[in-house]
């Protein structure tokens, strides 16, 4: 992955990509996801089903070889996975360093 | 207790028919079974399921469908009819992982295919209108026998009926493209 492309990540993708750091089936991504947001991000089955065909796609996530009549297929996180999620990460921080010098600023005077 | 109900939605209804299928439910009606313009409805405890309605890109059957379809079912998501592309799909209540409030990408995939299919729809009649514009002023000096004018009214009347429907159609167009554009302007500002 190019580091200098700019990709934002959804919340969707983003929080798909930190739960399979441990290898989970869809279910467990949706299960995972609200407990780590407290209850706030209820992914909806379509979404994390349009998600996980996007990332396998882009090689961002890959499934696990399971039974071959087994429906529930578990996924984890590839290095190529990583790296975007760390991409992420450092946007999100630039994100929030911006917002808090002008929104805080603001906030004070 | 079971009972059928016959009613008719056009294609562009898709929510009010999940609204009403849901209105269904919270008076305990639990729908189970679905046929052209047939609901079979099952008695239950009001509001225990929540019914949403889907477009799939491709056939029920496929299978890309197929996957999506056991993906949904892997989280409690059952499927209890289909129409074509279009499957009907329940979960109980307090589990439901349908999208929920906002849904623009999603209301905009179903929108843009309906609008692609009528302006297909729109094309081939324009096309009809023509073809039987052409026919009619090419046999205007063509001898009047019976055949000759029987085409001819015939031409007459598939144009007319054709621009007609067209007319009575406009206001749906310009309703499901006033949609679609908000639909986009949301995507702007929403995830």
């Amino acid at each position: 992955m190019n580091p200098n492309e700019n990709i934002v990540l959804t919340e969707a993708v983003f929080y798909t990509l930190l739960a399979l750091h441990t290898p989970l089936h869809g279910y467990g991504i949706m299960q995972e996801t609200k407990s780590m947001t407290g209850g706030r991000l209820v992914l909806s089955a379509g979404t994390l089903y349009g998600a996980i065909s996007s990332m396998l796609d882009k090689g961002w996530i890959k499934a696990l070889p399971g039974e071959e009549d087994s429906r529930r297929k578990e996924y984890v996180i590839t290095d190529t996975g990583k790296q975007v999620a760390r991409a992420e990460l450092n946007r999100l921080h630039e994100l929030v360093a911006n917002g808090e010098k002008i929104i805080n600023k603001t906030d004070i005077l | 207790m079971k009972k059928t109900v016959r009613k008719i939605f056009f294609l562009w209804e898709y929510e009010k028919e999940e609204a009403w299928i849901n209105e269904m439910a919270l008076a305990g009606w639990m729908l189970t079974q679905t046929g052209f313009r047939k609901y079979v409805f099952e008695t239950g405890t009001p509001g225990e399921y929540t019914y949403r309605l889907e477009l799939l890109e491709k056939d029920p059957h496929s299978p890309e469908s197929k996957s999506y379809l056991d993906f949904l079912q892997e989280t409690g998501i059952e499927v209890v009819g289909e129409c074509i592309n279009w499957i009907y799909l329940r979960c109980k209540t307090e589990e439901c992982k349908f999208d929920q409030g906002k849904r623009p990408l999603y209301e905009l995939t179903h929108l843009l295919k309906i609008q692609d299919f009528f302006n297909k729809l729109k094309h081939i009649f324009v096309v009809v209108i023509a073809l039987c514009l052409v026919a009619i002023f090419s046999l205007e000096h063509a001898d009047p026998i019976p055949v000759v004018d029987f085409f001819k009214g015939f031409c007459v009347g598939v144009s007319f009926g054709a621009s007609v429907l067209i007319l009575l159609a406009a206001p749906c167009f310009s309703r499901m493209n006033r949609k679609v554009k908000a639909a986009i302007r949301e995507l702007y500002t929403c995830e």
